[in-house]
């Protein structure tokens, strides 16, 4: 039986622990509810974008702009999206592995990576695959320049010739208790065709300019979207873990009050066992 | 009715305003009014001022670019950015077009188009900011 000092003291960085456990879940909460009301606001202006492209792409010619030219697969880039921070459950762990997998699958000497967040940084660093850059810091104040500078950074990779495709991995907010890891193409841009088509619609300066234009903006608000979702699911993760925690703790204190309680009583037994012997001695 | 409803659209907010007679749109080729019963169109607009005309009095706003979206329910605007003449940050306008002109005055920046277009952005902001 352990000592009654030592399960007091256990008892007592337990339940400090569960402090620490319980804020960070709130903080997590409330960092969710934000991350999903900019979710919300972001969407109207990627489905008006997403639509204009729907109805343009199919009359454009892909040779018009290099965001839209297929080519032969030879080279992919991965861009990585995790977070800074972990005790966020299963969070970055289901990311990485999902793109680790696809990247040695298809040969990881011919993958480029973009790393988001510290830890996809971490994992891959080690491991000796092709970083080409990492952005990190930046989730605490996380808005619309940092995508466009992602965007561009990784756009202009493509667009050099250095690869063919970049595949984004991401953890999708489906709700707050399921994220899941996700793979998305993101050049060259693919649309499905919309066909109920809009006629005498006036384009100004032209079609072909229009499309110019809006395709690197569209793709800078794709990565905008990839940020939130990844932001969102995070802090979601996060909040569910340190529920986790915090009720597993409270097991554990349960156990250790118990495991505390007969080590006193069974002291007191002992005790008194000791008193009423010595007594009978005396008795003679 | 020659009241139209206009709908304006960035990466990070959405606000409506209804009953608007009047929006002028600065496009890439110079700017343009928009009123009731425009034809359906999409164009591109440019660094510029927007104005807004609702009930007679006209409001003022800073954009970056984006684009206008013409329909015969609504008029659209997704816009990169959107200010209103009277949120404008000037001190932050101000040290941007000193670092902007800092940029190309020594050229030690390769990429001057960027620093030209933030030059320009930032200008227009301070324009838009005298309203």
């Amino acid at each position: 039986m352990a000592n009654l000092k030592d399960i007091r003291d256990r008892i007592k960085s337990v339940k400090s622990i569960q402090k620490v456990t319980k804020a960070m879940k709130m903080v997590a909460a409330a960092k969710m509810r934000r991350a999903q009301q900019n979710m919300e606001k972001a969407r109207p202006y990627s489905r008006s974008l997403s639509e204009i492209i729907e109805h343009l792409l199919p009359e454009t010619d892909r040779e018009l702009l290099p965001l839209l030219e297929v080519r032969e697969v030879n080279r992919i880039a991965y861009v990585v999206v995790t977070s800074d921070k972990g005790l966020a459950g299963s969070f970055n762990s289901s990311a990485l592995r999902k793109a680790q997998n696809e990247i040695d699958e298809f040969g990881r000497e011919k993958v480029d990576i973009f790393c988001i967040g510290k830890k996809a940084r971490d994992y891959f660093k080690p491991r000796k695959y092709n970083i080409i850059e990492s952005y990190i810091d930046f989730w605490s104040d996380l808005n619309f320049n940092n995508a466009v500078n992602i965007g561009n950074s990784i756009t202009n990779h493509f667009i050099s010739g250095k690869v063919d495709e970049i595949h984004v991995v991401f953890n999708e907010f489906v709700n707050v208790a399921t994220q899941r890891a996700l793979t998305e193409k993101f050049a060259p841009l693919e649309v499905e065709s919309n066909k109920d088509k809009i006629s005498d619609r006036l384009y100004e300066p032209s079609k072909d300019e229009i499309v110019k234009s809006l395709v690197p903006r569209h793709l800078n608000v794709q990565m905008w979207k990839y940020l939130l979702e990844s932001y969102a699911s995070e802090q979601a993760a996060r909040m569910v873990a340190m529920e986790n925690a915090t009720s597993n703790s409270e097991d554990m204190i349960k156990d250790l009050q118990l495991e505390f309680n007969k080590a006193r009583q069974a002291t007191i037994t002992t005790e008194m066992l000791e008193i009423v012997s010595g007594a009978e001695a005396l008795k003679g | 009715m020659t009241n139209f409803k206009l709908e304006i659209v960035t990466p990070t907010e959405i606000n409506e305003i209804e009953n608007v007679s009047y929006v002028r749109c600065p496009g890439s080729d110079g700017s343009f009014g928009v009123m009731k019963d425009h034809t359906d169109a999409v164009i591109e607009l440019g660094v510029g001022e927007i104005k807004i005309t609702k009930a007679g009095k006209d409001s003022y706003y800073a954009t970056s670019g984006g684009y206008a979206e013409i329909s015969r329910e609504k008029v659209q605007l997704l816009l990169e950015t959107f200010e209103s003449s009277k949120n404008i940050n000037l001190d932050r306008a101000k040290s941007s077009i000193e670092r902007s002109k800092d940029r190309i005055s020594n050229k030690r920046n390769d990429d001057m188009n960027r620093a030209e277009l933030s030059l320009i952005k930032a200008l227009n902001r301070l324009k838009v900011s005298y309203r």
